[in-house]
C-alpha cells in the first residue's frame, strides 16, 4: 500500500493536450474518485500511473519513489480496464489466476484456487469460470476484470469505470462490496466514474477533472456544497443546479441581486453579503439546487413567482419538475406523488439560505450562507 | 520524439525521456524485417542506374550511355506495340474478371446448400500456379485430346486455334487468366455482400423499392470500396503478366503476346541487351505504381462515402 | 377495375418470378461451376488415361496408373516437388520470423513516416517481377547464389513479406493495446507479453497467411525460371517441360498439374475462413 503522487503531470496526444500540468497526491489507504465527463482525461491519468503511457513532463510517485523510469510490471498495481481487457483465448479462471502466474508474483497453485474462487464468490460469477470472455455478457466481463484486479496485493488499485456496465442493482451490490473490501484490507484505490452518485458514495476523497486539468479535489460534501465553480457545481446532483443569471445591487447594509430578466429581486442571507460586496463584478450567479425550490400550485402569498409547468418527469423516488418563468427554466425537485398538468400555473419560491453564489464573469465560487459549517468538517475531515 | 524537455532531477536522470533501452525497442523488433526488405530493394535501385549504361551478359566492358537506352525504347516501335498489348490484356482481363466475379458473387448472395459448397469448390482455380493453369488448359483445348475441341466439332467447328492464332491468342490467354482469377473478384465481392448492413434493405423493402432499384441504389454503391480492391489488385497484376503468357506462347505467335514484360525478358535474357531492357519494365513500374496510387485514393473516398462520411 | 387487374397482374409477376429466379440463379451459377471446376476435373481425368486411350475417349476408358509411374519414378519431377516444398516452406520459414515482429511495430508503434514504410512495403508485391529479377540475376551470378536454395529463398521474400506483413498487421490491429497493458501490469515482461497473450490471439491468422504466403511462393514461376538452374528445380518449371517436347504425353501433363495442384487445394481447405482477408493483403476483413 502506497501513497501516491502526482507532479505537474503532462501527457499530449499529438495536438491535444490529455493532461495538462496535474498534480495530485492520493494519500496512503485513500479511496480517491476521478470524476469527470467524457474526455477529460481520467483514463489517461490512470494509465500515467500504470505505467502504460508516458508523461511528457513531470513525476509519478509511488510510495515516495520516482516511477517514471520503472515498466508498469515493476510498479505492482493492478487496473481494471474501461473495455475489460480480458485475454480473449483464456477461460475465466484463467484470466483471473493470469497475474498469480507471472514470474514475478508466482504463487502456487493451490494458493491460487483459493483466491479466485474467493474473488469469483464475491463477484458471483463462480459458475462462469470454465467460459471464454467472448461467451460472456458485459456486466459478468467487467467482473472477471475486477476479480483478475483484486486477486492481487498491490500499491495501488486502479479502477476505470469497473461498475458501469453492471445492472442497477448487482453495481449498487457492488459498490457496498469495494467499500467494504477496502476498508478491510487497507488498500489505496484510484478510481474514475462519471456517475456523481458513485463518486460520492464510495470516495474518501474527489478529484473533478475536465480538459486534463484537476478542477479541485475534496470530499464529496466540499464539492456538492461549495463547489469551486459552476462547472463542477453541476456535475454533481440530480436535477443539475439550476444557475440564475443576475445583477448585483449593493446598499449601504444590504445587497439585493435582480435575476429573471430583472423581475425579480433576491436578498441573499446576512453572512453572505460581505463577499457578495467585495466582489468586483455586478454580475452575480445564483446557484439553486431542485430540492431549495419550494412550490404550490396555489398562490401563497407576494413574494412567490409565478410560472408556467414546462415539463414533469417522475424518476424514482422523486418528481423532476421543470418550471418555465419567463425564458428560464427550472428544475424543481418535488415529492413522487406530485401531479400536474403541462403549461399549468405554478409558483416558487427559493431558499436562499442554500444559495451558491458565483462570481458571473470568472463562474467561480464566491460565498453560501453558513460557510463556516462546510469548512468546519473540511477541517474534521 | 520527447526531447523537449530539459527537467532533470537528481543524479542527472532525465525523468521525462524514455528510458534507452524501451525507445530502442520498436526498432529492434523491426530491424530483421527492415533489413530483407532493404536486401530485396537494391534491385530496383541497381535497375535505374544500369539503366543508363549499355551493360550486356555478352560484353565484358561497360560503360555509361546516359539515356540512349530511354531514347532508343521511346523511338522505336517495339515499345508502343508492346504497351499495347499490355493494356490490352491488362483491361480486358481485368473487366471480364470484374464483371463476371461480381455477377456469380451476387447469385451466390442467396444462402442455399448448393451456395455454399460452391464457394469452397470455386476457391480451386484461385490456387492454381499460372504456369500449370496454362498447362490445365492445353488439356482443354488441345485439338487431338482437349474436350472443347469434342464440343465444337458439335457446332460444326473444327481446329478452333486457340494460342496458335494471331487471332485467338489473346482470348486464349485472357480465358486462362480469368479462370484463375475471377474467383479473387468473387470472394473480395462476396465478403462485401456478406459485410452489407440489413436495415437499410429492410427499409427499402417496407418503402417497397423494386430490386433493380434496391440494387442500383444501395447495393451497388456499398460494394463499390470491396470492388475498387479487387480491380487494384486485379489491374496491377494483369498489367505486368508474365507466367500465362511465357507458359503459354512465349509472347507468340509472333509479337502477338509480347507486353511489356515479355519484351523486358526477351531483350534483356535472350538476345541478353540487360541494360536496354530495363527502361521498358521502369516505365512498366511506374505505370503501375502511379495506377496503385490513385486507385488506392479512389478506394478511400469511395469507403468513407459508403460509410456515410 | 383497371387498378385492379394490375394489382393481380403484378402479383402473378411474383409468383412467376418466385419460381424462375432460383431457377435462373442456379442455372447461372452451374455455368460458372462448369467454366471453373471442370478444366480440375479433365485434368483428374486425363491424368488416368493411358496415351493410346488419350485421344478416342472421353469419359469411358480403362483407368492406368502408367503416367503416374512415368511422370514420379526414376525422373527429376519427384526431386522438383520436394525442392519446390524446400524453398517455398524456408521461405515463409523466414518470413515469419523477421515479418511478425515487423508486423507487429507497424500495428503498434508510432514513428515517423510509418504509413510510408508499411506503403513501400505493399508497393514490392506491385513491382513488375521481371524488372527485380534482371538485377538481382547479374548480383546473384557475381555473389555465387545464382541456382541455390539462400538465393531463391532470398528472392521470395519480395512475395511472402508484403503479404504476410499486411495480412497480421491488421490482427494485432485486432488486438486492443490494453490486453497488452494488461498482460504487462499482471507482471509479464514484454517478450512473454508477445509470446504468452498476443501470438496465441493472432495464430489462426497467422497460419493462414503464412499458408497462402507459401501457396503464392509455391506457385512462383518467374523467378525460378530465370534463378535456378540445374542445381534447383521447382515444379512449375519442371511441368512445363512435359509440354514443351516433340511428342506431347497428354497423361504426363495431366499427372504433372495434377500433383502440383494437390497441396494446394488441400491448404485452401484449411484457410478458408481468412482466405478473403489474407488475398487482399487485409483490406477486406471477410
Amino acid at each position: 500500500m502506497a501513497q501516491i503522487e502526482l507532479e505537474n503531470i503532462t501527457k499530449q496526444f499529438g495536438d491535444v493536450k490529455a493532461l495538462d500540468n496535474v498534480s495530485l497526491t492520493v494519500r496512503d489507504n485513500e479511496f480517491f474518485v476521478l470524476f469527470g465527463p467524457a474526455g477529460a482525461g481520467k483514463t489517461t491519468l490512470l494509465k500515467t500511473i500504470a505505467g502504460a503511457e508516458f508523461p511528457e513532463k513531470g513525476l509519478v510517485k509511488i510510495g515516495g519513489n520516482i516511477v517514471n523510469h520503472v515498466e508498469s510490471k515493476d510498479r505492482n498495481v493492478s487496473m481494471v480496464f474501461e473495455n475489460y481487457a480480458l485475454y480473449p483465448n483464456l477461460s475465466v479462471y484463467d484470466n483471473i489466476a493470469s497475474p498469480m502466474r507471472s514470474k514475478l508474483y508466482k504463487k502456487d497453485e493451490d494458493y491460487i484456487k483459493t483466491a479466485v474462487d474467493k474473488v469469483t464468490k464475491m463477484m458471483k460469477i463462480n459458475h462462469l469460470l470454465e467460459r471464454k470472455p467472448s461467451q460472456l455478457s458485459n456486466g459478468q466481463r467487467q467482473r472477471v476484470a475486477l476479480g483478475r484486479c483484486l486477486v492481487r496485493t498491490p500499491n495501488v488499485f486502479l479502477m476505470d469505470e469497473p461498475l458501469a456496465h453492471l445492472d442497477a442493482k448487482l453495481r449498487h451490490f457492488m459498490r457496498g462490496e469495494l467499500k467494504e473490501m477496502q476498508t478491510s484490507i487497507n488498500s489505496t484505490t484510484i478510481y474514475v466514474t462519471h456517475d456523481y452518485m458513485e463518486a460520492m458514495s464510495l470516495a474518501d476523497r474527489i478529484g473533478v477533472l475536465n480538459h486534463g486539468e484537476i478542477v479541485q479535489t475534496g470530499t464529496a460534501q466540499e464539492m456538492y456544497y461549495t463547489p469551486c465553480n459552476e462547472f463542477v457545481a453541476r456535475l454533481f446532483g440530480e436535477p443539475e443546479i439550476n444557475i440564475l443569471e443576475g445583477k448585483k445591487y449593493a446598499r449601504e447594509d444590504s445587497v439585493y441581486v435582480k435575476v429573471l430578466e430583472q423581475d425579480v429581486l433576491l436578498y441573499p442571507s446576512e453572512d453572505t453579503i460581505q463577499a457578495l460586496k467585495e466582489t468586483d463584478t455586478d454580475d452575480i450567479h445564483i446557484g439553486m439546487r431542485g430540492n431549495d425550490i419550494k412550490f404550490a400550485f396555489e398562490k401563497p402569498g407576494d413574494e412567490w413567482l409565478e410560472g408556467t409547468i414546462y415539463a414533469n418527469e417522475p424518476i424514482g423516488n422523486k418528481v423532476i419538475m421543470t418550471v418555465l418563468i419567463g425564458d428560464t427554466k427550472l428544475a424543481v425537485t418535488c415529492p413522487n406523488d406530485t401531479v400536474a398538468e403541462l403549461d399549468q400555473k405554478v409558483y416558487v419560491k427559493f431558499n436562499m439560505m442554500n444559495a451558491i453564489y458565483f462570481n458571473g464573469e470568472t463562474q467561480k465560487f464566491i460565498i453560501r450562507n453558513n460557510m463556516s459549517r462546510y469548512m468546519a468538517e473540511k477541517r474534521e475531515g | 520524439m520527447f526531447g523537449s524537455s530539459t527537467k532533470k532531477t537528481g543524479g542527472g536522470i532525465n525523468y521525462n525521456e524514455i528510458p534507452a533501452r524501451i525507445r530502442r525497442r520498436p526498432y529492434y523488433i523491426i530491424a530483421p524485417g527492415l533489413l530483407i526488405l532493404i536486401g530485396i530493394m537494391i534491385p530496383f535501385i541497381t535497375a535505374i542506374f544500369l539503366s543508363f549504361t549499355n551493360y550486356s551478359f555478352r560484353l565484358p566492358k561497360w560503360g555509361f550511355v546516359g539515356l540512349k537506352n530511354w531514347i532508343n525504347m521511346f523511338t522505336g516501335k517495339e515499345f508502343y506495340h508492346a504497351l499495347g498489348v499490355t493494356l490490352r490484356y491488362g483491361i480486358f482481363a481485368t473487366a471480364a474478371e470484374m464483371l463476371l466475379g461480381t455477377g456469380v458473387a451476387l447469385l451466390l448472395r442467396k444462402d442455399t446448400r448448393y451456395s455454399r459448397i460452391l464457394k469452397v469448390l470455386f476457391t480451386f482455380p484461385l490456387m492454381v500456379a499460372p504456369a500449370i493453369a496454362v498447362l490445365i488448359w492445353q488439356l482443354m483445348t488441345s485439338n487431338t485430346v482437349g474436350i472443347l475441341e469434342k464440343v465444337l466439332n458439335i457446332f460444326g467447328i473444327y481446329n478452333f486455334p486457340w494460342a496458335a492464332s494471331h487471332s485467338t491468342a489473346l482470348f486464349t490467354a485472357i480465358l486462362i487468366d480469368a479462370w484463375v482469377n475471377t474467383p479473387f473478384v468473387l470472394l473480395l465481392v462476396l465478403a462485401g455482400i456478406q459485410s452489407l448492413p440489413k436495415s437499410p434493405f429492410e427499409a427499402a423493402a417496407v418503402d417497397g423499392a423494386g430490386a433493380w432499384f434496391t440494387f442500383k441504389t444501395l447495393t451497388f454503391p456499398m460494394l463499390k470500396p470491396f470492388m475498387y480492391i479487387a480491380l487494384l489488385f486485379r489491374l496491377m497484376a494483369a498489367l505486368q503478366e508474365f507466367g500465362i503468357i511465357y507458359a503459354l506462347t512465349k509472347g507468340g505467335p509472333g509479337d502477338t503476346l509480347m507486353n511489356i514484360s515479355l519484351t523486358g525478358y526477351i531483350n534483356g535474357f535472350t538476345y541478353q541487351k540487360l541494360a536496354a531492357a530495363l527502361p521498358y519494365l521502369l516505365i512498366l513500374w511506374f505505370i503501375i505504381n502511379k495506377t496503385a496510387q490513385f486507385l488506392v485514393k479512389r478506394q478511400r473516398h469511395l469507403a468513407q462515402q459508403a460509410a456515410g462520411k | 377495375m383497371e387498378n385492379q387487374g394490375q394489382l393481380v397482374d403484378s402479383s402473378k409477376n411474383k409468383k412467376i418470378f418466385k419460381i424462375l429466379e432460383p431457377i435462373g440463379r442456379n442455372l447461372g451459377l452451374t455455368l460458372f461451376a462448369m467454366f471453373a471446376l471442370f478444366p480440375l476435373v479433365w485434368m483428374v481425368v486425363c491424368a488416368f488415361k493411358s496415351d493410346a486411350q488419350m485421344y478416342n475417349t472421353v469419359f469411358i476408358f480403362h483407368p492406368t496408373l502408367e503416367n503416374f509411374r512415368a511422370v514420379l519414378v526414376g525422373t527429376d519431377y519427384f526431386r522438383a516437388f520436394f525442392q519446390n516444398l524446400v524453398v517455398a516452406g524456408g521461405a515463409v520459414i523466414i518470413t515469419v520470423i523477421a515479418g511478425v515482429p515487423c508486423a507487429y511495430a507497424l500495428a503498434r508503434y508510432n514513428f515517423k513516416k510509418k504509413e510510408d514504410v508499411a506503403f513501400q512495403i505493399l508497393s514490392f508485391k506491385f513491382a513488375p517481377e521481371i524488372l527485380v529479377i534482371l538485377p538481382i540475376f547479374l548480383i546473384f551470378q557475381k555473389i555465387g547464389l545464382y541456382d541455390t536454395y539462400f538465393g531463391l529463398i532470398w528472392v521470395y521474400q519480395l512475395i511472402t513479406m508484403p503479404l504476410l506483413i499486411w495480412v497480421v498487421r491488421g490482427y494485432f490491429e485486432d488486438i486492443s493495446i490494453e490486453v497488452e497493458q494488461a498482460a504487462q501490469l499482471d507482471g509479464y515482461t514484454w517478450y512473454e507479453v508477445f509470446f504468452k497473450t498476443l501470438v496465441p490471439l493472432i495464430k489462426p491468422g497467422l497460419v493462414a497467411s503464412a499458408l497462402l504466403a507459401f501457396i503464392f511462393a509455391w506457385n512462383s514461376f518467374t523467378f525460378p525460371l530465370i534463378l535456378s538452374g540445374f542445381e534447383i528445380q521447382t515444379i512449375t518449371i519442371t511441368a512445363l517441360r512435359y509440354i514443351a517436347s516433340d511428342t506431347v504425353h497428354y497423361g504426363q501433363v495431366a499427372v504433372a498439374s495434377t500433383i502440383a495442384v494437390l497441396p494446394e487445394v488441400i491448404v485452401a481447405l484449411f484457410i478458408q475462413k481468412h482466405l478473403v482477408r489474407g488475398l487482399s493483403f487485409g483490406a477486406v476483413k471477410g
